[in-house]
Protein backbone atom coordinates (compact mmCIF):
# COMPACT_ATOMS: atom_id res chain seq x y z
CA UNK A 1 0.00 0.00 0.00
CA UNK A 2 1.01 3.82 -0.89
CA UNK A 3 1.89 6.59 1.99
CA UNK A 4 -0.95 8.30 0.29
CA UNK A 5 -3.43 5.11 0.80
CA UNK A 6 -2.71 4.63 4.34
CA UNK A 7 -2.93 8.28 5.16
CA UNK A 8 -6.85 7.80 4.06
CA UNK A 9 -6.72 4.37 6.20
CA UNK A 10 -5.31 6.41 9.47
CA UNK A 11 -8.08 8.42 10.16
CA UNK A 12 -11.64 7.67 11.28
CA UNK A 13 -14.14 9.98 9.08
CA UNK A 14 -15.10 12.33 11.83
CA UNK A 15 -16.36 9.69 14.23
CA UNK A 16 -16.70 11.02 17.80
CA UNK A 17 -13.45 10.57 20.50
CA UNK A 18 -12.88 10.16 24.17
CA UNK A 19 -15.04 7.87 25.52
CA UNK A 20 -18.07 8.45 22.90
CA UNK A 21 -15.69 7.20 20.35
CA UNK A 22 -15.35 3.35 22.41
CA UNK A 23 -19.60 3.51 23.11
CA UNK A 24 -20.54 3.83 19.44
CA UNK A 25 -17.30 2.34 17.70
CA UNK A 26 -18.35 -0.13 14.54
CA UNK A 27 -14.93 -0.73 13.96
CA UNK A 28 -13.02 -4.37 14.65
CA UNK A 29 -9.97 -3.55 15.58
CA UNK A 30 -11.67 -0.95 18.30
CA UNK A 31 -14.22 -3.84 19.50
CA UNK A 32 -11.51 -6.78 19.30
CA UNK A 33 -9.50 -4.59 21.46
CA UNK A 34 -12.38 -3.59 23.85
CA UNK A 35 -12.90 -7.51 24.28
CA UNK A 36 -9.71 -8.16 25.00
CA UNK A 37 -9.12 -5.20 28.09
CA UNK A 38 -12.47 -6.70 28.99
CA UNK A 39 -11.40 -10.21 29.55
CA UNK A 40 -8.03 -8.61 31.19
CA UNK A 41 -10.42 -7.03 33.62
CA UNK A 42 -12.21 -10.18 34.05
CA UNK A 43 -9.18 -12.35 34.32
CA UNK A 44 -7.52 -9.62 37.22
CA UNK A 45 -10.84 -10.18 39.00
CA UNK A 46 -11.58 -13.50 39.00
CA UNK A 47 -7.90 -14.24 39.80
CA UNK A 48 -8.29 -12.00 43.03
CA UNK A 49 -10.80 -14.44 44.03
CA UNK A 50 -8.92 -17.60 43.09
CA UNK A 51 -5.89 -16.11 45.56
CA UNK A 52 -8.24 -15.27 48.18
CA UNK A 53 -9.44 -19.25 47.85
CA UNK A 54 -5.64 -20.18 47.64
CA UNK A 55 -4.94 -18.39 50.66
CA UNK A 56 -7.95 -19.69 52.33
CA UNK A 57 -6.79 -23.34 51.46
CA UNK A 58 -3.12 -22.45 52.73
CA UNK A 59 -4.05 -24.36 55.70
CA UNK A 60 -6.65 -25.97 57.32
CA UNK A 61 -9.35 -24.58 59.29
CA UNK A 62 -11.16 -20.93 58.83
CA UNK A 63 -8.29 -18.38 58.20
CA UNK A 64 -10.27 -15.31 56.31
CA UNK A 65 -13.52 -16.56 54.80
CA UNK A 66 -16.75 -17.07 55.75
CA UNK A 67 -17.84 -20.63 54.26
CA UNK A 68 -20.59 -19.03 52.52
CA UNK A 69 -18.16 -16.48 50.90
CA UNK A 70 -15.56 -19.13 50.38
CA UNK A 71 -19.03 -20.84 48.16
CA UNK A 72 -19.28 -17.65 46.77
CA UNK A 73 -15.85 -16.95 45.47
CA UNK A 74 -15.78 -20.48 43.79
CA UNK A 75 -19.10 -19.61 42.46
CA UNK A 76 -18.03 -16.86 41.13
CA UNK A 77 -14.54 -17.21 39.82
CA UNK A 78 -16.02 -19.95 37.56
CA UNK A 79 -18.52 -17.92 36.12
CA UNK A 80 -16.59 -14.72 35.27
CA UNK A 81 -13.49 -16.89 34.25
CA UNK A 82 -15.48 -18.37 31.87
CA UNK A 83 -18.35 -15.79 30.39
CA UNK A 84 -16.40 -12.83 31.02
CA UNK A 85 -12.29 -13.55 30.57
CA UNK A 86 -11.68 -16.72 28.31
CA UNK A 87 -14.58 -16.55 25.73
CA UNK A 88 -14.51 -12.93 25.80
CA UNK A 89 -10.57 -12.68 24.97
CA UNK A 90 -11.06 -15.54 21.96
CA UNK A 91 -13.75 -13.07 20.36
CA UNK A 92 -11.02 -10.46 20.65
CA UNK A 93 -9.27 -11.84 18.55
CA UNK A 94 -11.98 -13.09 16.72
CA UNK A 95 -12.49 -9.50 16.17
CA UNK A 96 -9.45 -8.25 15.02
CA UNK A 97 -7.85 -11.30 13.09
CA UNK A 98 -11.21 -12.82 11.46
CA UNK A 99 -11.28 -9.77 9.02
CA UNK A 100 -7.60 -9.57 8.40
CA UNK A 101 -6.83 -12.82 7.91
CA UNK A 102 -9.82 -13.18 4.98
CA UNK A 103 -9.49 -9.56 3.72
CA UNK A 104 -12.46 -8.45 4.36
CA UNK A 105 -13.03 -4.60 5.38
CA UNK A 106 -15.05 -5.44 8.60
CA UNK A 107 -17.50 -7.95 10.41
CA UNK A 108 -20.14 -8.61 8.70
CA UNK A 109 -22.58 -6.70 10.85
CA UNK A 110 -20.54 -3.73 12.64
CA UNK A 111 -23.45 -2.80 14.92
CA UNK A 112 -24.70 -6.04 16.01
CA UNK A 113 -20.89 -6.15 16.87
CA UNK A 114 -21.19 -3.30 18.94
CA UNK A 115 -24.25 -4.30 20.75
CA UNK A 116 -22.78 -7.91 20.92
CA UNK A 117 -20.10 -5.94 23.17
CA UNK A 118 -21.49 -3.90 25.28
CA UNK A 119 -23.75 -6.28 26.55
CA UNK A 120 -20.91 -7.65 28.70
CA UNK A 121 -19.79 -4.99 30.69
CA UNK A 122 -23.78 -5.18 31.89
CA UNK A 123 -23.95 -8.63 32.83
CA UNK A 124 -20.31 -8.25 34.41
CA UNK A 125 -21.24 -5.52 36.34
CA UNK A 126 -25.06 -7.68 37.26
CA UNK A 127 -22.82 -10.52 38.40
CA UNK A 128 -20.16 -8.76 40.60
CA UNK A 129 -22.77 -6.53 42.27
CA UNK A 130 -24.14 -9.30 43.68
CA UNK A 131 -21.86 -9.69 46.05
CA UNK A 132 -22.96 -6.39 47.63
CA UNK A 133 -26.87 -8.33 47.51
CA UNK A 134 -28.49 -9.38 50.94
CA UNK A 135 -26.67 -12.91 51.09
CA UNK A 136 -24.11 -12.02 49.02
CA UNK A 137 -23.53 -13.86 45.17
CA UNK A 138 -24.32 -16.98 44.03
CA UNK A 139 -23.24 -19.72 45.98
CA UNK A 140 -24.40 -22.87 44.57
CA UNK A 141 -21.40 -23.52 41.74
CA UNK A 142 -21.21 -22.31 38.42
CA UNK A 143 -23.50 -24.88 37.02
CA UNK A 144 -26.30 -23.69 38.26
CA UNK A 145 -27.59 -26.90 39.68
CA UNK A 146 -31.18 -26.92 41.02
CA UNK A 147 -32.22 -26.67 44.40
CA UNK A 148 -30.01 -24.76 45.27
CA UNK A 149 -30.64 -22.26 42.32
CA UNK A 150 -34.30 -22.44 43.17
CA UNK A 151 -33.80 -21.69 46.38
CA UNK A 152 -31.17 -18.81 47.04
CA UNK A 153 -31.59 -15.16 47.26
CA UNK A 154 -32.23 -12.39 44.77
CA UNK A 155 -28.56 -12.81 44.12
CA UNK A 156 -29.58 -15.89 41.80
CA UNK A 157 -32.37 -14.06 39.78
CA UNK A 158 -29.50 -11.26 38.97
CA UNK A 159 -26.77 -14.19 37.92
CA UNK A 160 -29.64 -16.03 35.73
CA UNK A 161 -30.38 -12.70 33.89
CA UNK A 162 -26.61 -11.92 33.65
CA UNK A 163 -25.89 -15.36 32.48
CA UNK A 164 -29.41 -14.34 29.73
CA UNK A 165 -27.66 -11.61 28.93
CA UNK A 166 -23.58 -12.87 28.31
CA UNK A 167 -25.75 -15.36 26.30
CA UNK A 168 -27.30 -13.40 23.83
CA UNK A 169 -23.74 -11.64 23.37
CA UNK A 170 -22.12 -14.59 22.51
CA UNK A 171 -25.16 -15.73 20.12
CA UNK A 172 -24.77 -12.15 18.50
CA UNK A 173 -21.20 -12.60 18.44
CA UNK A 174 -21.18 -16.63 16.80
CA UNK A 175 -23.90 -15.73 14.19
CA UNK A 176 -21.56 -12.54 13.42
CA UNK A 177 -18.46 -14.22 12.83
CA UNK A 178 -20.04 -17.24 11.03
CA UNK A 179 -21.25 -15.13 8.56
CA UNK A 180 -18.56 -12.67 8.09
CA UNK A 181 -16.48 -16.12 7.41
CA UNK A 182 -19.12 -17.22 4.86
CA UNK A 183 -19.43 -14.53 3.50
CA UNK A 184 -17.40 -12.21 3.43
CA UNK A 185 -13.66 -13.75 2.55
CA UNK A 186 -11.82 -12.13 -0.43
CA UNK A 187 -12.27 -13.67 -4.27
CA UNK A 188 -10.38 -17.08 -3.99
CA UNK A 189 -9.97 -17.83 -0.39
CA UNK A 190 -11.74 -21.03 -0.74
CA UNK A 191 -12.42 -22.64 2.45
CA UNK A 192 -10.20 -25.10 2.61
CA UNK A 193 -7.57 -21.99 1.98
CA UNK A 194 -8.68 -20.32 5.19
CA UNK A 195 -5.71 -19.86 7.91
CA UNK A 196 -6.68 -22.71 10.41
CA UNK A 197 -7.49 -19.92 13.14
CA UNK A 198 -10.27 -18.66 11.00
CA UNK A 199 -11.80 -22.27 10.68
CA UNK A 200 -11.55 -22.93 14.28
CA UNK A 201 -13.37 -19.89 15.02
CA UNK A 202 -15.98 -21.14 12.20
CA UNK A 203 -16.24 -23.88 14.07
CA UNK A 204 -16.90 -22.27 17.36
CA UNK A 205 -19.38 -20.01 16.18
CA UNK A 206 -21.61 -22.94 14.97
CA UNK A 207 -20.88 -24.61 18.73
CA UNK A 208 -22.19 -21.28 20.19
CA UNK A 209 -25.53 -21.09 18.11
CA UNK A 210 -25.86 -24.75 18.86
CA UNK A 211 -25.60 -25.05 22.43
CA UNK A 212 -26.32 -21.00 24.00
CA UNK A 213 -29.73 -21.45 23.36
CA UNK A 214 -29.83 -24.60 25.08
CA UNK A 215 -28.25 -22.62 27.48
CA UNK A 216 -30.82 -19.97 28.02
CA UNK A 217 -33.69 -22.61 28.07
CA UNK A 218 -32.04 -24.26 30.94
CA UNK A 219 -31.87 -20.90 33.03
CA UNK A 220 -35.09 -19.55 31.58
CA UNK A 221 -36.94 -22.87 33.52
CA UNK A 222 -34.96 -21.68 36.12
CA UNK A 223 -36.44 -18.17 36.39
CA UNK A 224 -40.20 -19.23 36.09
CA UNK A 225 -39.22 -21.77 38.79
CA UNK A 226 -38.24 -19.45 40.80
CA UNK A 227 -40.43 -16.56 39.94
CA UNK A 228 -43.58 -18.12 38.38
CA UNK A 229 -44.39 -21.45 40.17
CA UNK A 230 -43.82 -23.63 37.71
CA UNK A 231 -41.73 -27.15 38.58
CA UNK A 232 -39.42 -27.65 35.95
CA UNK A 233 -37.01 -29.10 37.77
CA UNK A 234 -38.89 -28.86 41.24
CA UNK A 235 -39.18 -33.16 42.53
CA UNK A 236 -42.36 -31.56 45.10
CA UNK A 237 -43.88 -30.33 42.12
CA UNK A 238 -43.13 -33.53 39.96
CA UNK A 239 -39.89 -31.85 37.90
CA UNK A 240 -36.86 -33.19 37.78
CA UNK A 241 -33.68 -31.86 38.67
CA UNK A 242 -31.48 -34.44 37.11
CA UNK A 243 -32.93 -33.37 34.32
CA UNK A 244 -31.68 -29.71 34.85
CA UNK A 245 -28.03 -31.52 34.72
CA UNK A 246 -28.91 -33.55 31.62
CA UNK A 247 -29.47 -30.03 29.40
CA UNK A 248 -27.18 -28.09 31.28
CA UNK A 249 -24.21 -30.12 30.07
CA UNK A 250 -25.68 -30.65 26.77
CA UNK A 251 -24.65 -27.13 26.62
CA UNK A 252 -21.51 -27.57 29.16
CA UNK A 253 -19.54 -30.19 27.28
CA UNK A 254 -19.77 -28.51 23.71
CA UNK A 255 -19.05 -25.17 26.09
CA UNK A 256 -15.45 -26.88 26.83
CA UNK A 257 -14.49 -26.73 23.15
CA UNK A 258 -15.89 -22.90 22.81
CA UNK A 259 -13.38 -22.29 25.26
CA UNK A 260 -10.40 -24.53 23.39
CA UNK A 261 -10.77 -24.58 19.73
CA UNK A 262 -9.91 -21.22 19.56
CA UNK A 263 -6.96 -22.02 21.49
CA UNK A 264 -6.12 -24.66 18.59
CA UNK A 265 -6.53 -22.15 16.10
CA UNK A 266 -4.27 -19.76 17.59
CA UNK A 267 -1.37 -22.26 18.13
CA UNK A 268 -1.99 -23.91 14.32
CA UNK A 269 -0.66 -20.37 13.53
CA UNK A 270 2.21 -20.31 15.89
CA UNK A 271 3.77 -23.21 15.55
CA UNK A 272 4.28 -23.02 11.57
CA UNK A 273 5.36 -19.39 12.03
CA UNK A 274 8.56 -20.07 14.61
CA UNK A 275 9.42 -23.79 12.94
CA UNK A 276 9.64 -21.86 9.48
CA UNK A 277 7.69 -24.35 7.97
CA UNK A 278 3.87 -25.03 6.75
CA UNK A 279 1.51 -26.78 9.08
CA UNK A 280 1.67 -30.45 8.50
CA UNK A 281 -1.40 -32.00 8.00
CA UNK A 282 -3.97 -29.06 6.79
CA UNK A 283 -6.99 -30.98 5.78
CA UNK A 284 -6.53 -33.50 8.56
CA UNK A 285 -6.54 -30.27 11.33
CA UNK A 286 -9.80 -28.95 9.79
CA UNK A 287 -11.44 -32.69 9.87
CA UNK A 288 -10.05 -33.27 13.21
CA UNK A 289 -11.70 -29.73 14.17
CA UNK A 290 -15.26 -30.73 12.67
CA UNK A 291 -15.07 -33.79 14.61
CA UNK A 292 -14.53 -32.60 17.90
CA UNK A 293 -17.27 -30.14 17.73
CA UNK A 294 -19.63 -32.77 16.53
CA UNK A 295 -18.60 -35.89 18.99
CA UNK A 296 -18.66 -32.99 21.96
CA UNK A 297 -22.80 -33.46 21.50
CA UNK A 298 -22.12 -36.89 22.35
CA UNK A 299 -20.65 -36.93 25.50
CA UNK A 300 -22.58 -34.77 27.92
CA UNK A 301 -23.18 -37.30 30.77
CA UNK A 302 -19.88 -38.08 31.60
CA UNK A 303 -20.45 -35.29 33.75
CA UNK A 304 -22.78 -37.19 35.48
CA UNK A 305 -22.33 -40.54 35.99
CA UNK A 306 -22.98 -40.15 39.72
CA UNK A 307 -26.22 -39.53 39.12
CA UNK A 308 -27.10 -43.27 38.33
CA UNK A 309 -27.84 -44.35 34.62
CA UNK A 310 -28.00 -47.86 32.84
CA UNK A 311 -24.79 -49.57 32.21
CA UNK A 312 -25.67 -49.46 28.70
CA UNK A 313 -25.84 -45.63 28.60
CA UNK A 314 -22.68 -44.87 30.93
CA UNK A 315 -20.69 -47.37 28.17
CA UNK A 316 -21.96 -45.35 25.63
CA UNK A 317 -20.72 -41.98 27.40
CA UNK A 318 -17.55 -43.25 28.71
CA UNK A 319 -16.68 -44.59 24.98
CA UNK A 320 -17.68 -41.65 23.17
CA UNK A 321 -15.66 -39.45 25.51
CA UNK A 322 -12.65 -41.85 25.03
CA UNK A 323 -13.11 -41.33 20.99
CA UNK A 324 -13.00 -37.35 21.28
CA UNK A 325 -9.34 -38.66 21.88
CA UNK A 326 -8.38 -39.85 18.61
CA UNK A 327 -9.33 -35.91 16.38
CA UNK A 328 -7.77 -34.42 19.30
CA UNK A 329 -4.29 -36.69 19.01
CA UNK A 330 -4.28 -36.35 15.11
CA UNK A 331 -3.96 -32.70 16.24
CA UNK A 332 -1.33 -32.70 18.83
CA UNK A 333 0.35 -34.98 16.43
CA UNK A 334 0.29 -32.68 13.66
CA UNK A 335 1.85 -30.10 15.85
CA UNK A 336 4.94 -32.03 16.42
CA UNK A 337 5.21 -33.06 12.88
CA UNK A 338 5.32 -29.53 12.18
CA UNK A 339 8.16 -29.14 14.33
CA UNK A 340 10.01 -32.03 13.43
CA UNK A 341 13.03 -30.70 11.37
CA UNK A 342 11.86 -27.15 11.60
CA UNK A 343 14.39 -24.00 11.82
CA UNK A 344 12.57 -24.18 15.31
CA UNK A 345 12.93 -19.91 17.64
CA UNK A 346 11.87 -20.06 20.50
CA UNK A 347 10.15 -16.22 21.13
CA UNK A 348 7.50 -15.80 23.69
CA UNK A 349 4.73 -16.80 21.47
CA UNK A 350 6.18 -20.15 20.74
CA UNK A 351 7.41 -20.81 24.52
CA UNK A 352 3.54 -20.64 25.30
CA UNK A 353 2.71 -22.60 22.53
CA UNK A 354 4.55 -25.51 22.87
CA UNK A 355 4.11 -25.18 26.77
CA UNK A 356 0.14 -25.69 25.75
CA UNK A 357 0.98 -28.57 23.44
CA UNK A 358 2.46 -30.36 26.73
CA UNK A 359 0.50 -29.44 28.87
CA UNK A 360 -2.91 -29.22 27.36
CA UNK A 361 -2.23 -33.13 26.71
CA UNK A 362 -1.98 -34.07 30.28
CA UNK A 363 -5.18 -32.82 30.74
CA UNK A 364 -6.29 -34.47 27.88
CA UNK A 365 -4.92 -37.58 29.47
CA UNK A 366 -6.60 -37.18 33.40
CA UNK A 367 -9.96 -36.21 31.17
CA UNK A 368 -9.50 -39.74 30.24
CA UNK A 369 -8.89 -41.00 33.19
CA UNK A 370 -12.65 -39.37 34.29
CA UNK A 371 -14.13 -40.74 31.58
CA UNK A 372 -13.97 -44.21 33.20
CA UNK A 373 -16.93 -44.79 34.36
CA UNK A 374 -16.38 -46.40 37.84
CA UNK A 375 -12.98 -44.10 37.88
CA UNK A 376 -14.63 -41.08 37.63
CA UNK A 377 -17.49 -42.25 40.34
CA UNK A 378 -14.68 -42.60 42.88
CA UNK A 379 -12.94 -39.14 42.11
CA UNK A 380 -16.42 -36.88 40.82
CA UNK A 381 -15.99 -33.63 42.74
CA UNK A 382 -12.57 -34.18 43.94
CA UNK A 383 -9.63 -31.93 43.19
CA UNK A 384 -8.62 -34.19 40.67
CA UNK A 385 -11.11 -32.83 38.67
CA UNK A 386 -10.23 -29.25 39.11
CA UNK A 387 -6.60 -30.33 38.57
CA UNK A 388 -7.54 -31.82 35.41
CA UNK A 389 -9.93 -28.44 34.19
CA UNK A 390 -7.05 -25.62 34.90
CA UNK A 391 -4.71 -27.62 32.75
CA UNK A 392 -6.89 -27.39 30.61
CA UNK A 393 -8.57 -23.96 30.44
CA UNK A 394 -4.98 -22.48 32.39
CA UNK A 395 -2.45 -24.33 30.28
CA UNK A 396 -4.69 -24.77 27.68
CA UNK A 397 -6.93 -21.85 27.08
CA UNK A 398 -4.75 -19.20 28.61
CA UNK A 399 -1.58 -19.87 27.80
CA UNK A 400 -3.25 -19.74 23.93
CA UNK A 401 -4.47 -16.69 24.37
CA UNK A 402 -1.29 -15.29 26.26
CA UNK A 403 0.66 -17.01 22.53
CA UNK A 404 -2.22 -15.24 20.62
CA UNK A 405 -1.61 -11.90 22.45
CA UNK A 406 2.46 -12.11 21.99
CA UNK A 407 2.39 -13.17 18.13
CA UNK A 408 -0.39 -10.18 16.99
CA UNK A 409 0.24 -7.74 19.13
CA UNK A 410 3.20 -6.06 17.39
CA UNK A 411 0.68 -5.97 14.57
CA UNK A 412 -1.66 -4.44 16.53
CA UNK A 413 0.16 -1.75 18.27
CA UNK A 414 2.99 -1.65 15.51
CA UNK A 415 5.63 -1.85 18.26
CA UNK A 416 8.07 -5.40 19.40
CA UNK A 417 6.86 -6.02 22.98
CA UNK A 418 10.11 -6.53 25.54
CA UNK A 419 10.81 -10.48 24.92
CA UNK A 420 12.91 -10.48 28.31
CA UNK A 421 9.83 -9.50 30.14
CA UNK A 422 7.43 -11.53 28.25
CA UNK A 423 10.38 -14.60 29.07
CA UNK A 424 9.96 -13.90 32.53
CA UNK A 425 6.03 -14.08 32.15
CA UNK A 426 6.26 -17.50 30.48
CA UNK A 427 8.85 -18.42 32.71
CA UNK A 428 7.41 -17.59 36.31
CA UNK A 429 3.69 -18.87 34.45
CA UNK A 430 4.41 -22.11 33.31
CA UNK A 431 6.51 -22.61 36.82
CA UNK A 432 3.83 -21.46 38.68
CA UNK A 433 0.84 -23.40 36.89
CA UNK A 434 2.35 -26.37 37.46
CA UNK A 435 3.16 -25.76 41.09
CA UNK A 436 -0.76 -24.67 41.56
CA UNK A 437 -2.24 -27.27 40.06
CA UNK A 438 0.06 -30.64 40.05
CA UNK A 439 -0.55 -31.16 43.74
CA UNK A 440 -4.21 -31.20 42.87
CA UNK A 441 -3.76 -34.53 41.24
CA UNK A 442 -2.55 -36.12 44.58
CA UNK A 443 -4.79 -34.46 46.46
CA UNK A 444 -8.11 -35.83 44.42
CA UNK A 445 -6.66 -39.12 44.41
CA UNK A 446 -6.41 -39.11 48.19
CA UNK A 447 -10.12 -38.09 48.49
CA UNK A 448 -9.72 -34.06 48.85
CA UNK A 449 -13.25 -33.21 47.99
CA UNK A 450 -14.12 -29.43 45.97
CA UNK A 451 -15.31 -26.91 46.87
CA UNK A 452 -15.26 -26.68 50.71
CA UNK A 453 -13.16 -23.83 52.91
CA UNK A 454 -11.49 -26.43 55.20
CA UNK A 455 -9.83 -30.17 54.80
CA UNK A 456 -8.53 -32.85 57.31
CA UNK A 457 -5.47 -32.44 58.69
CA UNK A 458 -3.18 -35.02 56.29
CA UNK A 459 -4.11 -32.54 53.10
CA UNK A 460 -2.26 -29.85 54.30
CA UNK A 461 1.54 -30.15 52.47
CA UNK A 462 0.15 -30.12 48.61
CA UNK A 463 -2.13 -27.23 49.52
CA UNK A 464 0.36 -25.55 50.62
CA UNK A 465 2.73 -26.25 47.55
CA UNK A 466 -0.35 -25.38 45.52
CA UNK A 467 -1.34 -21.88 46.98
CA UNK A 468 2.74 -20.78 46.86
CA UNK A 469 1.98 -21.49 43.21
CA UNK A 470 -1.22 -19.76 43.04
CA UNK A 471 0.73 -16.10 44.48
CA UNK A 472 3.66 -17.22 41.78
CA UNK A 473 1.49 -17.62 39.13
CA UNK A 474 -1.30 -14.82 39.62
CA UNK A 475 1.67 -12.02 40.78
CA UNK A 476 3.22 -13.02 37.45
CA UNK A 477 0.50 -11.81 35.78
CA UNK A 478 1.37 -7.97 36.44
CA UNK A 479 4.36 -8.48 34.18
CA UNK A 480 2.76 -9.39 30.96
CA UNK A 481 0.37 -6.19 32.30
CA UNK A 482 3.04 -4.34 32.51
CA UNK A 483 4.90 -5.44 29.33
CA UNK A 484 1.42 -4.92 27.24
CA UNK A 485 1.01 -1.44 28.35
CA UNK A 486 4.62 -0.71 28.04
CA UNK A 487 4.25 -2.25 24.23
CA UNK A 488 1.09 0.23 23.14
CA UNK A 489 3.44 3.09 24.81
CA UNK A 490 6.19 2.42 22.50
CA UNK A 491 8.97 0.22 21.73
CA UNK A 492 10.79 -1.10 18.77
CA UNK A 493 8.75 -0.47 15.34
CA UNK A 494 7.24 -3.75 14.22
CA UNK A 495 8.07 -4.65 10.51
CA UNK A 496 5.03 -5.11 8.18
CA UNK A 497 5.67 -8.78 8.63
CA UNK A 498 6.36 -8.84 12.21
CA UNK A 499 7.93 -12.40 12.26
CA UNK A 500 10.54 -14.23 9.54
CA UNK A 501 7.97 -17.05 9.04
CA UNK A 502 4.52 -15.50 9.35
CA UNK A 503 2.36 -16.08 6.03
CA UNK A 504 -1.28 -15.14 5.23
CA UNK A 505 -3.08 -11.68 4.07
CA UNK A 506 -2.75 -9.62 8.29
CA UNK A 507 0.85 -9.78 7.49
CA UNK A 508 0.77 -8.16 4.20
CA UNK A 509 -1.03 -5.03 6.13
CA UNK A 510 1.38 -2.36 7.82
CA UNK A 511 2.15 -2.58 11.26
CA UNK A 512 0.16 -1.24 13.11
CA UNK A 513 -2.73 -2.44 11.26
CA UNK A 514 -4.53 0.89 9.53
CA UNK A 515 -8.08 1.69 11.12
CA UNK A 516 -9.50 0.48 7.60
CA UNK A 517 -8.47 -2.32 6.13
CA UNK A 518 -9.03 -3.98 3.02
CA UNK A 519 -11.25 -1.38 1.56
CA UNK A 520 -10.29 -2.90 -1.95
CA UNK A 521 -10.90 -7.00 -1.40
CA UNK A 522 -7.03 -8.67 -1.82
CA UNK A 523 -7.13 -11.78 -4.96
CA UNK A 524 -5.72 -14.72 -3.13
CA UNK A 525 -4.07 -17.33 -5.58
CA UNK B 1 -11.13 -10.68 -12.05
CA UNK B 2 -14.03 -8.40 -12.49
CA UNK B 3 -16.10 -11.65 -12.42
CA UNK B 4 -14.50 -12.80 -9.33
CA UNK B 5 -15.48 -9.26 -7.99
CA UNK B 6 -18.99 -9.55 -8.84
CA UNK B 7 -18.75 -13.02 -7.18
CA UNK B 8 -17.63 -11.48 -3.56
CA UNK B 9 -20.71 -9.15 -3.98
CA UNK B 10 -23.10 -11.37 -4.22
CA UNK B 11 -21.46 -13.87 -2.08
CA UNK B 12 -21.50 -10.74 0.38
CA UNK B 13 -25.26 -9.35 -0.03
CA UNK B 14 -25.82 -12.59 0.86
CA UNK B 15 -24.98 -12.25 4.57
CA UNK B 16 -28.46 -11.38 5.67
CA UNK B 17 -29.29 -15.04 4.52
CA UNK B 18 -27.26 -16.52 6.46
CA UNK B 19 -27.36 -14.84 9.53
CA UNK B 20 -31.47 -15.25 8.99
CA UNK B 21 -31.31 -18.91 8.68
CA UNK B 22 -28.70 -18.87 11.83
CA UNK B 23 -31.20 -16.77 13.97
CA UNK B 24 -33.85 -19.17 13.27
CA UNK B 25 -31.94 -21.81 14.10
CA UNK B 26 -31.03 -20.44 18.04
CA UNK B 27 -35.10 -19.56 18.55
CA UNK B 28 -36.23 -22.81 17.44
CA UNK B 29 -33.63 -24.64 19.58
CA UNK B 30 -34.39 -22.18 22.78
CA UNK B 31 -38.01 -23.08 22.15
CA UNK B 32 -37.34 -26.73 21.74
CA UNK B 33 -35.20 -27.15 24.91
CA UNK B 34 -38.15 -25.44 26.65
CA UNK B 35 -40.61 -27.61 25.03
CA UNK B 36 -38.57 -30.52 26.40
CA UNK B 37 -38.57 -29.04 29.88
CA UNK B 38 -42.62 -29.17 29.31
CA UNK B 39 -43.07 -32.64 28.83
Amino acid sequence: MSDAAHAHDDHSHGHPSGIMRWLTTTNHKDIGTMYLWFALIMLFSAGTMALLIRAELFQPGLQITHPDFFNQLTTMHGLIMIFGAIMPAFSGFANWQVPLMIGAPDMAFPRMNNWAFWLLPVAATMLMASFLLPGGAVAGGWTMYPPLFIQGGISYDLTILAVHIMGLSSIMGSINIATTILNMRAPGLTLMKMPLFVWTWLITAYLLIATMPVLAGAVTMLLTDRNFGTHFFNAAGGGDPVMFQHIFWFFGHPEVYILILPAFGIVSQIIPTFARKPLFGYASMVYATASIAILSFTVWAHHMFAVGMPVAAQLFFMFSTMLIAVPTGVKIFNWVATMWKGSLTFETPMLFAIAFVCLFTIGGFSGLVLAIAPVDIQLQDTYYVVAHFHYVLVSGALFSIFAGIYYWLPKWTGHMYNETLGKWHFWLSVIGMNILFFPMHFLGLAGMPRRIPDYALQFTEFNQIATYGAFIFGFSQLIFLVLVLKTIKGGAKATDRVWEGAEGLEWTLPSPAPYHTFETAPVVK
Amino acid sequence: MSGSLAAMTDKRNGKYRTAGILAVIVIGLFLFTIFSGLK
